[in-house]
């Protein structure tokens, strides 16, 4: 399977994916760490591809989203962005409406924790 | 040219920014994937431009990956960008 079909099957089949470097349980660099962890904050189950493990996925992702780093998170299929666009996202509730739109699962009390704590 | 003028050069002709600063973090990511000897592998942009405004999120981020180039993306390992519009 090209590296381009595995993507397209992996954002198809999980309603929220991260590209990231390493796992979720173990993160490998800071930027996907953060994003990672606010996944995992507010509770959203979502699959995550370790970019590290296969060099066609890790150069395919780029070239699929036209974004020339990790992380990268897809909702529903649709690119939303790095680990900026995602900071931004959070801290202003965007990614809440986002994930409302989507009809994505997560805790907005601790949406509201990380806001609170950067703010 | 450093990479940090490079940027600076590139983001400057692009854009025409009000305001523009290009932090090189390199030091702080000292011991960690990427880095490289003499620094300027992590770098941070704080960019406010008219130019971008118009456009989505990603879309500033794009406009500011075409500016740099696809040689400058490749050789730095990470880009943090703050934009201010």
């Amino acid at each position: 399977m090209s590296a381009e079909t595995q993507i397209k099957d992996t954002i198809e089949a999980n309603d929220v994916v991260l590209f990231m470097k390493g796992t979720k349980m173990m993160p490998q660099c800071g930027f996907s760490s953060r994003v990672a962890g606010v996944l995992n904050f507010m509770g959203v189950e979502f699959a995550d591809v370790n970019v590290l493990a296969d060099e066609e996925i890790r150069q395919g992702i780029k070239a699929f989203s036209d974004w020339p780093t990790i992380p990268q998170l897809y909702v529903k299929g649709e690119f939303v962005g790095g680990c900026d666009i995602v900071t931004e996202m959070t801290l202003s509730g965007e990614l809440d409406t986002l994930f409302d739109d989507k009809g994505v699962g997560y805790s907005k009390e601790a949406a509201d924790k990380i806001r609170a704590a950067n703010a | 040219m450093t990479r940090s003028e490079k940027i600076r050069d590139r983001l400057a002709r692009a854009f025409a920014p009000r305001h523009l600063e290009v932090i090189d973090e390199s030091e702080s990511h000292r011991g960690h994937a990427g880095y490289q000897d003499g620094g300027e592998s992590h770098f941070r942009v704080v960019i406010g431009a008219d130019a971008l405004q118009p456009l989505s999120r990603i879309a500033r981020h794009r406009a500011i990956h075409n500016a740099l180039g696809k040689d400058l993306l490749n050789e730095i390992h990470a880009l943090a960008l703050v934009i201010r519009v």
